[in-house]
């Protein structure tokens, strides 16, 4: 099993069933909507790395309502638009909206899993980072901790050892006094 | 790739050291192959060397500021280490406004003013800015002021447009404070203007001399000095002692301190977080 979970929108059958088959020869965890508004139902209901959507699709709900549906419920999802020639305008719009990437009809497989694969490594790295920073996070909170713990207690011994000097230096106090003073404030806490 | 030679590093720090103090490692290689490497690309060198000369013999230090701009990590986040931000709420600024106005008995409204010494592309300055407008409903009643200076003009230039992309503006900004305080125009968010009118911003060499800015109540300096040596940092923290308040703060990066750096100041202690004021 590859470990990208795909979504696929369209209400042609005969696109959806070789689609279906094409990904999973690929070894793709694949679900099929046959329109907009079933892809919504699913979108709401389980994550999906990549939505793989039709454009142009009857009943309401289209391949922009698809990616907008998608952006809300979980923007990590990554929306890849597929596209008849004649609606090229349609998905620039898209991309500016939030889609990673679009296709041309009639699909060009070699390209779309090249696309899944650069999807795949780009979530990868995304996971990397944040587990990166994530860690980096966790050592700088502990060495914060830690180094301030220990400039309050380099301030304090700081402020004691001059305390010490004054009195240790007071030259009209007798000298067991001083030193006994001296030993008050080391055991003071 | 253009490899850099031994020497070349060691040109190149000097020169990097001589325009911002940054003290690179000279044994990372990598780090100037990834951070100058584009540059020399783009500006068609061949060598560093070149890079190197070009940038000396560059009256309008166009080249000067091309290499900051590149060499500078200018990593940071909004309301970044939390604990400052909380300082700042529920201690600092508390304490300074109840002083001056007990001196001043609300005669002239209290002024305040900040300055964030290293602010990069802005999100201390509007982090701090935030707690402000949270914390003093009534803004009218005291002149606050706040400054963000860096080296680097790309950051500046950020800071004070005020725009942040996705990845910038997920981190360290609750959902509640992006909605409130910023503006999505395309794909890039925007601050408001009532915070962004808070602060201005200008381009500054922290190994420069800078008393000329004036007085200031509170100054962050987080997370520039570590890039200094030592001498300057005690150099720095000096400077910055000697144009705090006499009841100010500074408050450093979550990992740094001054013992050993700057006697003037000596540490208190807020909740889980330091902050300095100088000895009386
Ligand atoms: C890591 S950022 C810190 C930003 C912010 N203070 C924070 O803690 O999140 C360091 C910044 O220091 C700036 N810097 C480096 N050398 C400097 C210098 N000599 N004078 C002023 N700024 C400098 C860099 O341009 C960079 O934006």
């Amino acid at each position: 099993m590859k470990d990208l979970k795909i979504l696929f929108v369209d209400d042609d059958p005969v696109t959806r069933k070789l689609m279906e088959k094409k990904l999973q020869i690929e070894e793709y965890e694949t679900t099929i909507a046959v329109n907009g508004v079933e892809a919504v139902d699913f979108i709401s209901k389980y994550r999906f790395d990549v939505v793989l959507t039709d454009l142009m699709m009857p009943g309401g709900v289209d391949g922009i309502g698809v990616l907008q549906a998608t952006k809300e419920k979980s923007p990590q999802t990554d929306v890849v638009l597929i596209t008849a020639y004649a609606s090229i305008d349609n998905a620039v719009t898209a991309m500016r909206q939030g889609a990673f990437d679009y296709l041309q009809k009639p699909i060009n497989f070699d390209e779309l899993f090249l696309l899944l694969d650069k999807i795949s490594n780009l979530k990868k790295l995304g996971k990397a980072a944040g587990d990166l920073r994530e860690a980096m996070d966790v050592t700088e909170c502990n060495a914060a901790q830690t180094i301030q713990d220990l400039e309050m207690s380099v301030s304090e011994l700081n402020g004691k050892i001059s305390e010490i000097s004054h009195i240790l230096s007071k030259k009209n106090v007798d000298a067991a006094k001083r030193v006994s003073i001296a030993l008050d404030i080391i055991s003071a806490t | 790739m253009t490899k850099i030679t031994p020497n070349e590093i060691k040109i190149i720090s000097k020169y990097i050291y001589d325009i911002s103090g940054i003290y690179l490692d000279q044994t990372k290689i990598y780090l100037f192959e990834t951070r100058l490497g584009p540059l020399l690309e783009k500006e068609g060198f061949s060598s560093y060397s070149e890079l190197y000369q070009k940038a000396r013999a560059d009256p309008g230090k166009k080249l000067e500021i091309k290499i900051i701009d590149a060499i500078s990590t200018n990593e940071t986040l909004f309301f970044r280490d939390t604990g400052p931000f909380e300082v700042l709420r529920h201690k600092v600024v508390p304490d300074i406004i109840d002083a001056r106005s007990a001196k001043f008995s609300g005669l002239l409204p209290t002024s305040i003013r900040i300055w964030s010494a290293a602010c990069s592309t802005g999100q201390e300055i509007y982090s701090i800015a935030i707690v402000l407008k949270e914390l003093l409903p009534d803004m009218k009643k005291y002149n606050i002021k706040l400054l963000g200076t860096d080296i680097s003009d790309a950051a500046v230039a950020q800071a004070s447009y005020g725009k942040y992309n996705k990845f910038e503006i997920e981190r360290g900004l609750a959902k509640d404070k992006l909605q409130k305080y910023f503006s999505l125009s395309g794909n890039t968010w925007k601050i408001k203007d009532e915070i962004r009118a808070m602060a201005s911003f200008r381009k500054l060499n922290l190994m420069l001399p800078f008393a000329a800015l004036g007085k200031f109540d509170i100054v962050f300096c987080r997370n520039v000095a570590i890039y200094f040596n030592m001498e300057d940092r005690k150099k720095l923290f000096n400077k910055i002692a000697d144009l705090l308040a006499p009841d100010g703060c500074l408050i450093v990066g979550s990992t740094e301190t001054l013992s050993g750096i700057c006697p003037r100041f000596e540490p208190k202690r807020h909740m889980r977080s330091i902050f300095y004021q100088l000895k009386k």
